[in-house]
């Protein structure tokens, strides 16, 4: 780019005026020297502003992109460090994006562009608004399968979940699900631990809105703490999972409208108003206040993410861990699963393509250093360690991955979406008690259809 | 009476002080050259324009077209659609909600962002012990981050462990849903804004105080005005362009309003504190529709626009 207007020679600023002889004029050189000066800024500014993954310092390295900062993010460097030595080393040229809707947006440009990295991370949940627009490339299940890795080594909620028209376009690392944490000791003097010293199963609302007054009872603070206050997830988190648990199925019809049991969501969200009601379990927390709370001791129990594991560890309370309870007809999870995948590329290099399956299948071996900060490792043979069965709590709620339940899948919907975020308003102002559940129903259905009436973007 | 005086050789001043600069320009010889100079001058803002065309320019044109399109952050292929996502927009109930958001939110900051930073700015002014100190309170924390401001005031509006609650708890008072309650969560934030960003205007008015000449002050006090004659019909008065700039300037603010209520809130609870331009990020964004985006942005513009040139006009008829 910058030979096309050839500057000149001599710097224009520091030349003495030629004389009327030259062929260039002062002016001229002038000219040429502004535009040179201008050309190489603009060939300086793209190229150092968007530089491609894949023209990264070493050439062979595997360039991978990830939304994991903090603990998460150290994790995921000491896995990237095991498969970074010894025989077979990869060299991977790693990028930490930062965690929220900007990731999403960052990740889709990149692939909508066809230079992405050659492996992403990608919630399971967002697969619908990616594989069907061409944002990802299909995985070949044959090369995995070489270097050890097959469709029998998940569940098969999670795996069903990989797919496309078919195809599987997403291999999953984790799953994460939204749990119950508990204070041990609260939960023992509120009589809810069964004889091995675990959380007894509940079984019915009723017995939730009881251990919540038993455990308000047992230390002296709230019973349940939830956070959802402007949080764009968390109250969706838990109506889905309840929801989930009475049978019923939320789907969202391309082309459509929403299909809920209405009865059902209304039931749900009463018995989330009953629950926090503002007295036993607060209503008004947000999400670090009720992580705030809980580890000040003032709470027996709060529903949360299991990657809030390494944050309440270090707390010191006697920390224990559950799936969410079943309270209604069946035991459903709400949970994401943080998948590794392909982001589409204009042109690959099949060795390369090779070297990120091979990456890819090696990083799952590695998951139990993953698990350790609370998450499910996705793998099957990983999970049936030894090494895993001890880590505790995590294995106490290890079997939440059989019971997975996702956003319904859609463009719009998954983590980070404006459909959490709209969903949350109205269950939030239920929560609050500034409208009534039936409301929020209404609200939550009209919400969705308007998103179903919007134009796809990514097809 | 004679607080007119001073005014009157000024007036005369001006008519007598303006002939010599238009007739003799004298230059007629040079004014050829002065044209043709004219494309060396060009070169030289040459830097300046392609930076202003690269960024503002071709970014508005290209806004432009693109809000005519069904453009997508995650497709190539595009498609044009003429006005439908004009159409759309203005039957979007969240356009219009998130619209009034934003007007809400400039309504109520703009007021107390100028009547208070006036009233501090007097303040200092009148000879308060220790004016570095209050200069400094009032403006340091403009200098803050809004990410360091929106995380202070995010723990002062904690609903349990907050300040905010904890001095209502002590005065007997109910706790307040600062952040969650759908009529108090954008107040809540105009306050923040204002504790924030009242230091720059401020220090407008400050700097227009000390600059104003004391004759007349000093007149009118050997004439028998007292303090609050003198601030009402000579201070105020001569604050006036300093009054038009920093409301302008205030307006303009308040209506880009984005950063801490996206922080802060995310538009919530149910969508209350939204202002329009989280709502066209949402849309573009995070929801990966650039065209209808541009579109709603584009009706903000016009907006502003509007708004802009009521004002002028406004301020213009005042003068």
């Amino acid at each position: 780019m910058s030979s096309s207007p050839p500057a000149p020679r001599p710097r224009p600023a520091f030349t003495p005026p030629p004389p009327p002889t030259a062929s260039v004029s002062r002016r001229g050189l002038l000219r040429y020297g502004m535009a040179g000066a201008g050309a190489a800024l603009l060939a300086s500014g793209p190229l150092t502003g968007c530089a491609s993954p894949a023209a990264s310092a070493e050439p062979s390295a595997l360039s991978v992109w990830d939304p994991f900062q903090g603990g998460d993010g150290m994790l995921m460097d000491d896995m990237i460090k095991a498969v970074s030595t010894g025989r077979d080393a990869f060299t991977v040229d790693r990028t930490i994006l930062e965690w929220g809707p900007s990731y999403y947006t960052k990740l889709a440009m990149s692939a909508a562009g066809g230079r992405a990295s050659d492996v992403a991370v990608l919630h399971l949940s967002r697969l619908a608004g990616y594989a069907p627009g061409g944002l990802l490339d299909p995985f070949d299940l044959d090369l995995l399968a070489e270097f050890g890795c097959t469709e029998a080594d998940f569940t098969p909620a999670v795996w069903k979940r990989t797919q496309h028209q078919g195809t599987v376009y997403a291999i999953p690392l984790d799953v994460h699900p939204f749990i119950v944490f508990y204070d041990r000791d609260a939960a023992d003097k509120a009589g809810l631990l069964d004889s091995s010293g675990e959380l007894a199963p509940m079984g019915s609302p009723e017995a939730l809105l009881d251990a919540g007054k038993a455990l308000a009872k047992a230390n002296g603070g709230a019973g349940i703490l939830f956070g959802h206050v402007n949080d764009p997830a968390q109250t969706w988190r838990l109506f889905a999972a309840l929801y989930a648990q009475t049978g019923s199925a939320f789907t969202l019809p391309e082309g459509g409208t929403a299909r809920i049991d209405i009865d059902a969501a209304n039931r749900v969200v009463t018995f989330m108003q009953q629950l926090f009601d503002g007295k036993t379990n607060p209503n008004n927390l947000d999400y670090y206040g009720s992580v705030a709370t809980f580890i000040g001791g003032r709470g027996g129990m709060a529903m949360l993410g299991e990657w809030e594991l390494p944050t309440l560890r270090k707390s010191g309370i006697p920390l224990g861990a559950a799936p969410f309870p079943q309270v209604f007809d069946r035991p459903a999870v709400y949970t994401d699963s943080h998948s590794f995948v392909l982001p589409h590329q204009a042109d690959p290099d099949p060795a390369r393509r090779r070297e990120a399956h091979r990456y890819i299948a090696r990083m799952l071996s590695q998951s139990l250093t993953w698990a350790s900060a609370g998450h499910i490792p996705a793998y099957q043979p990983v999970l049936s360690r030894p090494e895993y069965g001890k880590l505790r709590p995590q294995s106490s709620y290890a079997d939440a991955g059989e019971v997975a339940v996702l956003d319904p899948p859609n463009w719009f919907a998954g983590a980070a979406s404006n459909f959490q975020n709209r969903m949350c308003q109205p269950l939030q102002a239920a929560l609050l008690g500034n409208i009534p559940a039936e409301k929020a129903v209404r609200q939550m259905v009209r919400e969705a259809n308007t998103l179903l009436q919007q134009p796809n973007p990514v097809a | 009476m004679t607080t007119t005086a001073p005014t009157a050789p000024t007036g005369g001043a001006a008519p007598t002080g303006t002939p010599p600069s238009t007739t003799p320009r004298g230059r007629g010889p040079f004014r050829k050259k002065d044209t043709a100079g004219g494309s060396s001058g060009l070169l030289f803002v040459l830097p300046f324009l392609v930076f202003f065309g690269l960024f503002l320019i071709w970014p508005v044109a290209h806004g432009l077209w693109m809000s005519l399109t069904d453009s997508s952050l995650a497709l190539r292929d595009t498609a044009f659609v003429g006005f439908a996502n004009y159409a759309e927009a203005f039957g979007d109930p969240d356009v219009w909600r998130s619209l009034g958001n934003t007007v809400f939110f400039t309504l109520i900051t703009c007021v107390p962002l100028v009547l208070l930073a006036l009233a501090m700015a007097l303040l200092v002014h009148s000879g308060l012990a220790g004016q570095w100190a209050w200069r400094l309170a009032f403006f340091a924390p403009y200098l803050l981050p809004v990410t360091v401001v929106t995380l202070i005031w995010a723990w002062l509006y904690q609903p349990e462990l907050g300040f905010g609650n904890q001095l209502l708890a002590a005065l007997g008072m109910e706790p307040v849903g600062w952040l969650s309650d759908e009529s108090v969560a954008m107040w809540s934030i105009a306050a923040l804004t204002v504790w924030w960003t009242i230091g720059f205007n401020f220090l407008l008015y400050l700097a227009a105080l000390q600059s104003l000449p004391e004759a007349l002050d000093e007149a009118a006090v050997l004439d028998g005005a007292g303090a609050w004659r003198r601030l009402w019909s000579i201070t105020l008065p001569q604050l006036r362009h300093t009054t038009v700039l920093v409301a302008m300037l205030q307006v303009l603010a308040s209506l880009k309003v984005f950063d801490q209520i996206y922080i802060l809130t995310k538009g919530g609870p149910n969508g209350t504190t939204r202002p329009i331009l989280e709502y066209v990020y949402d849309v573009g964004f995070t929801g990966y529709r650039l065209g209808y985006a541009s579109a709603v942005s584009y009706v903000f513009f016009a907006l502003v626009i509007v708004i802009s040139i009521a004002q002028l006009r406004f301020f213009r008829t005042e003068d």
